[in-house]
């Protein structure tokens, strides 16, 4: 019995160390987690995902976002009908956080869209990006830059979970 | 087993995928009754990363351009070609696909010279041959990226299902490019063979690979 508590002990403090060393911010209880900049490959484009928990208490909203090296930034919604893959800019531009509730934007998914994007930004390196809210106000996190993919479709970079 | 099907029904077979099990069944009863050859009892079996084209049949050659010249499907008769419809524009969908194609081709280390991944821009107003070249190489310096006219492009597209249709975007979008998701795996004889869906595992589509080039 001993060793089993100390067992959950021990996984307890991992599990603690591994939430403290991703990128998250809190500003009141809004959790930001597993910040990533879809933003290596040469191209116009690009996207941010991210993963926001309400613990606020209040219905609160993702209303825009900011980051150097983007002509435009939009919030956008992607989804496939019948094998066909369809983006558009989500209704109203926002993207509601219910109270209470965790909204992934990830792959394949809601997204942070970087349009007329400058340059590419080189892989694994970080990028602040500033979230903005109706009610929590403007929170800026790091993201860290990753290339899409499979190996990143639950929202992982480079296979290293940090959300459990 | 032989019988001649239509491009058509090729479209139809590949593009439904909620008749997959259906194909299956009527696949397994006509092996029950025509007792017919093993390989085709293991491929019917196989779980395959994507929809596998039943009734594989030729995909039309067609010429697109890239940067360094013309393209034509028929260059790469010998290879296992992946053909990917798509645009630059796209941020993760289409640039996914191609870091798994990527990955597949390093993954098979001497095998990955056996193929070929072709992305096909369906934006050909915004992506040029030259724009397509830089991004392709980006994943791996062996991709090809081309386009051309409408017609061309519809050309390849038709016979494989590819759908796209643009629609009107922001100021600063300008318009985005509603398009088939899909990497179509075709043989060394040209043959469609497996349809990979956008977030096919890296690792079942080598898989699927090398079960191929056992099969030879
Ligand atoms: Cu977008």
């Amino acid at each position: 019995m001993k060793r089993v508590s100390l067992l959950v002990l021990l996984l307890l403090i991992v599990s603690l160390a591994a939430c403290a060393s991703s990128d998250s911010a809190e500003s009141g209880e809004m959790v930001i987690e597993n910040v990533q900049a879809n933003m290596a490959m040469p191209s116009d484009t690009g996207s941010v995902w991210v993963k926001i928990t309400n613990n606020t208490g209040q219905d609160d909203a993702l209303i825009g976002a900011e980051m150097a090296g983007c002509g435009a930034i939009e919030l956008h919604n992607m989804f496939m009908e019948n094998d066909v893959m369809i983006m558009r800019e989500v209704e109203g531009g926002q993207i509601p956080i219910p109270a209470g509730e965790t909204v992934e934007l990830k792959q394949g998914g809601l997204h942070i869209m970087c349009i007329g994007k400058e340059a590419p930004l080189e892989l694994g390196s970080s990028i602040d990006v500033a979230l903005n809210f109706t009610n929590a106000g403007t929170m800026t996190v790091s993201a860290t830059v990753v290339e899409p993919g499979t190996m990143n479709m639950d929202g992982d970079s480079g296979g290293m979970k940090m959300d459990n | 087993m032989k019988k001649r099907l239509t491009v058509n029904d090729l479209r139809l077979a590949i593009y439904d995928l909620r008749f997959a099990p259906v194909y299956a069944f009527i696949l397994f009863l006509a092996i029950m009754i025509t007792g017919c050859g093993q390989t085709a009892v293991s491929e019917s079996e196989r779980e395959f990363a994507g929809a596998l084209v039943n009734s594989p049949q030729p995909v039309p050659d067609f010429t697109l351009t890239s940067a360094d010249g013309p393209v034509s499907l028929s260059d790469f008769a010998g290879k296992y070609v992946f053909l990917y419809f798509g645009y630059t524009f796209c941020p993760d969908v289409c640039p996914g696909t191609l870091s798994n194609l990527a990955a597949v081709r390093q993954e098979l280390g001497e095998d990955g010279d056996n193929m070929q991944v072709i992305m096909i821009s369906v934006d050909p107003e915004r992506d040029t041959p030259e724009v397509l070249e830089k991004y392709v190489a980006h994943f791996d310096p062996t991709f090809l990226g081309i386009t051309g006219s409408k017609e061309e492009i519809d050309a390849a597209g038709e016979p494989l299902g590819i759908f796209y249709e643009i629609h009107e975007g922001s100021a600063a979008s300008g318009y985005l490019v509603d398009h088939t998701a899909r990497a179509f795996l075709i043989d060394p004889e040209g043959n469609a063979r497996v349809a990979y869906p956008h977030d096919a595992p890296r690792d079942g589509i080598v898989a699927d690979l090398k079960w191929f080039l056992a099969q030879e």
